[in-house]
């Protein structure tokens, strides 16, 4: 297993020199900007407000197209089923089945909204390492609890990938093929999972001795709890925020005052 | 059983966000009174570290494979980590894979995160029978793995079927929760066999990791 | 006279357990790991495989029994080239630690799990287990909970898993890795005693001298050396210059 997010982390583009703490603000109101959507006309500003964020981004286009692929699935589901079910107004017969202008709009929204905000959020975290991220948002007070969890969970999470591959592949060299469905199979699998269990609990207890002996969780180590502030000098970085964050509000404003379509 | 983004409408957003907020605030309040906190942090990180893993595993079922959500398993082997180790999850597959998004993180973490507390609970309850209690763990345990499944699933059904579109009928909309309710209560059914194996195989092979 | 030689080159033919020809290996738009391997181990022989870390050991040992898809070359076992993704009785790998390989509840149940894989019948099953056990000398571990035994116990576990599916081909990924003297000790042994055609790749150079009749030396993913143990591990200039050390036992000091 390969976690290829960051593989695009390290580039210099102007979305990588906004600094994190200040992403996660500017990007994720824009998100939320974005969820607000209804109105059918907002749809092309969306459109090339996350075009022209991910073009300055410079992630590939193939990255982007590549992650879009597995939750497309459900989305296109959704996509062919709408306009069938959802509203009163036919605009189409095909043999038994009615095509409805409520539900294609509905539709149309859907999938640009999540294809807005997927790309939107394949920027936000692809454009920085993710432990920058998470550190980010431990200065915005998130419970240092999470954080020690998602830091550590993070850290292993590829080498117990890694467990878990050479334990198929021993699996496989012993003739171990899940031909179909049965009770022997599922056993197996239930098997496999819990020695991934037990190895990862294994191991944690010899972590968390090489953390105390670190001094993890000592008096010292919670009174000077540092605190990422926020640079207030980047100014780049605050504009960069400030001019998102105008976007999202901007764009919730229009939503309430334009008329509705259709 | 992760809601895309895109699909809900903020105010659904926001409040699922509000209350996973309250429901982690309130998990870590029970998690502070631990008095093995420290020891316990690398354990619960490692185990979901160990259950995202463990969600990649595909499971033929011919013609098609799934993968385990273990939801109720997180809950009767977490307890109270349970919660931040499902929130945790979905939040990297959210960044790694896509799969959920970063609008609709709250409300899948109330989906997935509250019926594994009720498993919790649930399995608990194996502590009341002195005598019988292989069978009364068997028992538990099903019920945690496919109860947890199925809660899931009808929030999930609920909430999607009831904010994709206003302009669906009533009657349609019920029909589209029971069909894919139907799906998830085969699921449910594997989940919970599953759950029965896994921990029979802990009890024999790692007690201690049931009693912590 | 001319079936005679017919024969013995038939024999000869036949003798060739492991042949790999131009094969090359690299992971998606990585740097090559495996590169141009031309190799043929004979039927019964021993080979060790040696070379620094990263040198691609475990990735021809993946390549060999099918595991990783070569980008280029051939891989035939016996002959027979190898189906890749596939099951391939004639080959077992011995994994480098031996928890990745144990995963059921107690050992018996763990050396069932390749048998029962292969269809056998449960009578069958049981005579193989207990050959398997007895061979390398666990027996009394069978009712045993897996992941409970000692480092020592976990390696010969695994290697009764493996033999116990009757491979004519073993290959041992760095068996005497976070073993102590005396479970190396009997490993050793147990390897020497063996009868199937081994590979085994390791920084344990002692052991490949006691137990190997040739040495194959890997440098990134290329063969840099082919011949008798002696002939390579006294050779200071070229050990070194793969980032190897002389092992003591041959050493000059030592010899004296």
């Amino acid at each position: 297993m390969k976690l290829i997010l960051d593989r695009y982390a390290y580039l210099d583009s102007p979305l990588h020199r906004w600094q994190q703490g200040y992403k996660l603000i500017g990007l994720l109101s824009l998100i939320f900007a974005f969820a607000v959507i209804q109105n059918i006309w907002l749809l092309p500003l969306m459109v090339i407000i996350t075009w022209v964020l991910f073009s300055l981004s410079e992630i590939p286009v193939g990255f982007l197209i590549k992650r879009l692929r597995y939750p497309s699935w459900f989305i296109f589901a959704v996509v062919i089923l709408l306009p069938l079910i959802s509203g009163t107004t036919p605009i189409l017969q095909l043999g038994y089945l009615t095509i409805k202008q409520e539900g294609s709009w509905q539709a149309i929204l859907i999938s640009v909204r999540f294809f807005c905000i997927l790309t939107v959020s394949l920027v936000l975290f692809g454009t920085a390492p993710f432990l920058n991220s998470i550190k980010a948002m431990r200065s915005f007070g998130m419970p240092r609890v999470i954080v020690d969890m998602t830091l550590l969970s993070y850290r292993y999470l590829e080498e117990l990938g890694e467990m878990l591959t050479t334990m198929q592949r021993a699996m496989k060299l012993r003739g171990f093929k899940a031909r179909g469905f049965n009770r022997r199979t599922l056993k197996v699998f239930a098997q496999l999972t819990g020695s991934i269990l037990i190895r990862s609990y294994e191991r944690s207890s010899r972590i968390y001795q090489a953390m105390i002996l670190r001094g993890y969780g000592s008096q010292i180590s919670k009174k000077k709890q540092k605190k990422i502030e926020f640079d207030q000098s980047d100014r780049y970085s605050l504009r960069a925020t400030i001019t998102v964050v105008t976007m999202a509000i901007l764009l919730i404003v229009l939503e309430a005052i334009l008329p509705s379509f259709p | 059983m992760h809601i895309p983004d895109g699909f809900l409408s903020p105010s659904v957003c926001i409040t699922g966000y509000a209350l996973t907020g309250g429901v982690t605030w309130q998990c870590l309040r029970q998690i502070d009174r631990d008095r093995d906190i420290q020891a316990n942090i690398p354990k619960a990180s490692l185990l979901t570290a160990a259950f995202f893993v463990a969600s990649l595993i595909n499971i033929p079922i011919p013609p098609t494979s799934i993968h385990l959500i273990f939801n109720g398993l997180m809950g009767a082997l977490l307890g109270y980590y349970a919660f931040p180790a499902i929130l945790i999850g979905l939040f990297f597959q959210a960044v790694m894979f896509q799969h959920g998004g970063m609008s609709t993180l709250g409300v899948n973490a109330i989906i997935l995160g509250t019926p594994a507390i009720a498993a919790y609970y649930l399995f608990q309850q194996r502590h009341l029978l002195r005598d019988k209690k292989p069978f009364l763990t068997t028992i538990l345990s099903f019920a945690s793995g496919a109860g947890a499944l199925l809660l899931s699933a009808t929030m999930f059904a609920i909430l999607l079927v009831t904010n994709i579109s206003p302009d669906m009928d009533i009657n349609a909309e019920r029909t589209a929760i029971f069909i894919s309710l139907g799906g998830y209560g085969i699921q449910a059914v594997i989940e919970g066999v599953f759950t029965v194996m896994l921990i029979s195989f802990l009890e024999r092979v790692k007690p201690e990791l049931l009693n912590s | 006279m001319t079936n005679l030689i017919e024969t013995a080159e038939q024999l000869s033919i036949k003798t060739k357990a492991v042949s790999l020809r131009n094969l090359c290996f690299s992971y998606e738009q990585e740097r090559a790991i495996l590169t141009d391997i031309n190799l043929e181990i004979a039927s019964g022989e021993s080979v060790g495989l040696i070379g620094a870390n990263g040198a691609g050991k475990t990735s021809l040992f993946l390549a060999v029994c099918g595991i990783l898809k070569p980008t280029y070359g051939e891989i035939k076992l016996f002959e027979r080239p190898i189906q890749t993704g596939e099951f391939n009785p004639e080959i077992g790998l011995v994994f480098q630690n031996p928890s990745d390989q144990l995963f059921c509840p107690t050992v018996r149940d763990d050396i069932a799990f390749g048998l029962e894989n292969i269809g056998l019948d449960p009578e069958e099953i049981k005579a193989r287990i207990a050959s398997a056990l007895s061979l390398t000398g666990v027996t009394h571990l069978a009712e045993r909970i897996s992941h409970q035994l000692s480092g020592g116990e976990k390696c010969m576990v695994a290697i009764a898993a493996v033999l116990a599916m009757l491979p004519q081909i073993v290959l041992y990924d760095e068996p005497s890795a976070n073993l102590d003297m005396r479970a190396r000790r009997r490993l050793i042994k147990f390897l020497q005693s063996s009868h199937e055609t081994t590979v085994v790749s390791s920084h344990d150079l002692e052991l490949i001298i006691e137990v190997c009749d040739r040495v194959v030396m890997l440098n990134q993913g290329r063969i840099v050396a082919d011949g008798t143990p002696e002939e390579i591990m006294s050779n200071t200039s070229l050990m070194e210059a793969n980032g190897l050390e002389v092992p003591h036992s041959l050493t000059h000091s030592h010899r004296r």
